[in-house]
């Protein structure tokens, strides 16, 4: 009996410590207070003793628990003899205290910079940083006492409104200005130029340049203008941080874009990239072509329909699937009964990105090809035939060098889409595996390269440069290609 | 006709019986290099397999494909112990492929490695052991069975190359529709698995959620303002603007066009950067206005040759005899061209509407706030790389993409062809 009493007691004075422990008894947030940060203000009933530790708790729901939130901060009560103490605005998130008067204190800091407040403190008001912006947080703030026991405040939520951009106040006035000065000198150059039919007599087109007006005008200030500014940006110094005030630094951004560690890497691999993809489009557009190219082909218009769905289809969509059919767990390595992670591994992953667009690409060539098929003469096909001329020598010599006009124009368009065909590898592998931090990745093409250059790292000077660079290289590749197939369809 | 004439009666019938190998021996000859390298595709998924023993089996069915390919190029008349030697190769290879597949694990992929292994070889004893190729290979037929072969074959070799056809086709269609197959059972089963046989479990969980999910609408509504917008826009440019090209001859017509040709052929990476910059001085970052003039002026040049192409089929006389009753330009544009070329002009406008939904690269660099997302980059996002919702992807995708492929499908003739004459001729 004594025994079972001496225990009573004994839990009694266990227990004790709890009851008169602090607890924190209004939390207020006053919200943004800065770059994805909140205020948070807490008192505590009592003065707070030694060795009691205040958590802070946040979560995306209200908190009930701390088991279905997170631990955000901590706030010691101790002894802050020998500790820092750093003013205000000198530590990255401020944290004050109180002892009960008007005066708040910077809090006193552990070498690892847990905030130590001095016992008695009754009031605490700390920046919680990191928080994601525009996104409501609910918070919350655990007292643990010496004892062991722990109270949980109420939860109250807050959120960090402030944009993750830095704001850049860029002056509008010289974009506005030269806007205007092109739309102008376009009305007048119409102007001019109807007054000029008119004195000849021409009036039958007396609204001819009104009906192109608009169009001449969007695609100057909308195209062209564009342009320019890129090529002037090249020679600048224009990036993320001081835009508006760039000074012309000449060919530097041209030797940063020459002198990239793996320049030759990525415009080697865009090549390969575009000239694979463009010889398996055109070989396999052929193959489906002629293969489609019969009239008593049964289900014809249901193959050609079927075939036609990688075109149909949003590219975006089907690059997506596909990345996630090649996913270590994806329908790929159940279909082929393989272990393969191939986006992980970097020639895998350029092979696997070559196939996707492939398989993306077909369809526009399949088309285009039937529609040059049909157009070639039927009484050549039957001479041929009565001829005894085998299937394939008629594929070589009457079909082949019939097609050649066709087939020159819509291989140079395929190389120059191909080219610049973002999506596939953005979506895919975003340039990875290997990605570096100051070159391209082992899957980066010039265009996805220069994505990078100028919205991760906002150098945007470079990365005009870099596009000037790419135009270039599509132009001398697009001359000499024409200027060979031209000669050599001047020998046949 | 005379030369050919006198040629033909030079041959000695004997040369014209030589001449004559029947079809099924010459699709044969064409088959067996495709068997050979699918083999070696077999190989290679073998390998990839890390399964010894199936690389073995498979590389025995490559050499014996090879050996019955050389066979098959020996055989000619006369020749009844070659023939002979393929039915029993092909037989040993039927053999060989069951062995393989009679055990180890049955998925897709195996199925169509087992028809290519059966098959051919079933086709090859079939084929050679017909009357009219041991005839053949026996050497004793006559002139006449010669000749009527010759007219068979051309028969046969016609229903031959519809099977050629149809299997190429077959294989491109089973590559085309896999993934989309895939996508379909992602969608309806529960979970984010993407593993898994088809169609085991079906649910709907992912449309329910994707549907009752906000951001999704949001999205629609964004896209469906920019696509809208652009098409509205681009066609308040383009109409005008190929209706003069098709009609009038003014000074400075050509630079004008030619200039129109130089912005399709200009790769849209040299202008990104700039684009940006001036969309963002300007305040158009994270708007819709930003997003359709961009996409507009984008699509111009195509639409303009699309519609100066079908403006250039209205015959010139109407409009001519509308001048003489009395009609000014601008009321023979709205009131006869502009009623004529209707079905031209929803097709231009389908096509930028689609080349406004579809895109993605402008829209993601542009609209970086959540809520002005189109549907390209919302959608893409859902796969980012802190949560991979496969399933709510595959649902949304479908139900975007669904309108998009019928649209595109019911006019893929009309789209088609506006797109090469705007793009190939031009």
């Amino acid at each position: 009996m004594n025994r079972v009493f001496l225990i009573a007691i004994f839990s009694f004075l266990l227990l004790l410590p709890i009851s008169h422990a602090s607890e924190v008894t209004s939390l207020e947030s006053d919200g943004d207070v800065g770059y994805r940060q909140v205020g948070l203000m807490w008192s505590t009933d009592i003065p707070s003793e030694e060795g009691t530790i205040f958590e802070v708790w946040i979560s995306n729901e209200t908190i009930i628990e701390i088991s279905n939130a997170t631990k955000h901060s901590l706030v010691r009560v101790g002894n802050v003899s020998n500790l820092l103490q750093p003013g205000i605005g000198e530590w990255y998130d401020d944290c004050q205290y109180s002892i009960g008067d008007e005066n708040w204190n910077p809090v006193y800091r552990e070498l690892d910079g847990t905030a130590v407040i001095p016992p008695g403190a009754i009031g605490v008001n700390c920046t919680l940083s990191g928080i994601s912006s525009g996104l409501e947080i609910h918070i919350a703030v655990l007292s643990i006492n010496p004892s062991g026991g722990s109270i949980l405040s109420s939860s109250i939520s807050s959120s960090s409104t402030s944009s993750d951009e830095e704001i850049i106040v860029i002056e509008t006035s010289p974009y506005i200005f030269a806007i205007g000065s092109i739309a102008l000198s376009i009305f007048i150059l119409l102007f001019v130029l109807r007054w000029m039919d008119y004195r000849e007599g021409r009036t039958t087109s007396r609204f001819a340049h009104l009906y192109i007006a608009p169009a001449i005008l969007a695609l100057s200030v909308l195209t062209f203008y564009p342009v320019l500014y890129g090529i002037w940006l090249s020679f600048t110094n224009a990036d993320q941080s001081h835009l508006g005030d760039q000074s012309i630094i000449g060919f530097d951004n041209f030797i940063t874009v020459i002198s990239t560690s793996g320049f030759l890497r990525v415009t080697g691999f865009t090549l390969v990239w575009s000239v694979v993809n463009v010889v398996a489009h055109i070989g396999f557009g052929l193959l489906l072509a002629i293969a489609l190219n019969s009239n008593d082909l049964r289900g014809r218009s249901a193959y050609r329909t079927a075939l036609l769905l990688p075109w149909a289809i949003p590219s975006y969509i089907s690059v997506l699937v596909w990345r996630g059919l090649y996913e270590p767990t994806g329908a790929l390595n159940d279909f082929l009964g393989t272990d393969l992670n191939l986006l992980a591994d970097p020639n895998g992953a350029k092979i696997v990105v070559i196939l996707v667009n492939i398989w993306l690409g077909i369809p526009f060539m399949m088309m285009s090809i039937s529609g040059a098929l049909q157009a070639l003469p039927k009484d050549m096909y039957e001479a041929a035939e009565v001829d005894g001329i085998s299937n394939f020598s008629r594929f070589r010599y009457l079909t082949l060098p019939n097609l050649k006009s066709a087939l020159v124009p819509l291989s140079l368009l395929g190389f120059i889409w191909t080219f610049n065909m973002f999506n596939v590898i953005y979506l895919m592998t975003d340039g990875g595996p290997n990605l570096d931090f100051d070159g391209p990745g082992s899957t980066d093409i010039l265009i996805t390269y220069v994505y990078d250059v100028a919205f991760r790292d906002g150098a945007y000077g470079v990365a005009a440069a870099w596009s000037v660079v790419i135009f270039l290289m599509l132009v001398v590749f697009s001359w000499t290609y024409m200027k060979k197939t031209n000669a050599t369809e001047a020998v046949t | 006709m005379i030369s050919t004439k006198t040629v033909a009666t030079e041959i000695h019938d004997d040369l014209a019986s030589r001449w004559y190998v029947p079809a099924e021996v010459e699709s044969l000859r064409k088959l067996y290099p495709i068997v050979v390298l699918i083999n070696f595709v077999s190989l290679g998924i073998f390998v990839l397999r890390n399964d010894s023993e199936s690389i073995f089996s498979s590389s025995m069915q490559i050499v014996v494909s090879i050996v019955i390919l050389f066979l098959l190029s020996k055989l000619d008349q006369g020749q009844r112990f070659i023939r002979d030697g393929v039915i029993a190769i092909s037989g040993l290879t039927i053999l060989l492929s069951v062995l393989q597949f009679s055990s180890g694990p049955q998925i897709i992929i195996d199925y169509w490695m087992m028809l290519w292994t059966t098959i051919p070889p079933l086709l090859v004893i079939y084929s050679v052991s017909k009357p009219i190729v041991t005839l053949w290979a026996s050497g004793n037929q006559t002139v006449r069975s010669a000749e009527l072969g010759l007219f068979r074959n051309r028969k046969v070799s016609r229903i031959h190359g519809m099977i050629f056809r149809h299997i190429a086709l077959l294989h491109a269609v089973g590559f085309v529709v896999l993934p989309i197959l895939w996508i379909i059972d992602v969608a309806v089963s529960p979970g984010n698995s993407l593993g898994g046989d088809f169609f085991d479990a079906m649910t709907l969980e992912h449309f329910n959620h994707i549907l009752s999910s906000e951001s999704f609408w949001i999205w629609t509504r964004n896209s469906i303002i920019v696509s809208v917008g652009t098409t509205l826009l681009g066609l308040a440019l383009a109409i005008p603007a190929g209706y003069a090209f098709s009609r009038f001859k003014f000074r400075g017509r050509d630079f004008a066009m030619f200039s129109f040709l130089l912005v399709q052929m200009f790769p849209g990476v040299i202008i990104l950067v700039p684009y940006f910059l001036v969309m963002k001085a300007l305040g158009l970052l994270n708007t819709s206005i930003g997003l359709i003039l961009a996409y507009s002026v984008t699509a111009l040049p195509l639409c303009v040759w699309m519609l100066k192409g079908f403006f250039d089929t209205v015959p010139k006389e109407l409009e001519e005899a509308a001048l003489v009753d009395g009609c000014n330009q601008n009321q023979v544009f709205w009131r006869i061209i502009l009623p004529l070329s209707l079905p031209a002009v929803a097709v231009t406008a389908l096509f930028s509407f689609l080349a406004a939904w579809n895109e993605f690269l402008l829209a993601l660099t542009f609209n970086t706030s959540e809520e002005m997302y189109t549907l390209p980059v919302g959608l893409a996002s859902l796969i980012s790389s802190t949560g991979q919702a496969w399933g709510d992807f595959a649902a949304a995708s479908l139900l975007v993409s669904l309108p998009v492929v019928v649209l595109f499908i019911a006019f893929q003739r009309f789209l088609i062809e506006g797109l090469s004459a705007g793009g190939v001729k031009g």
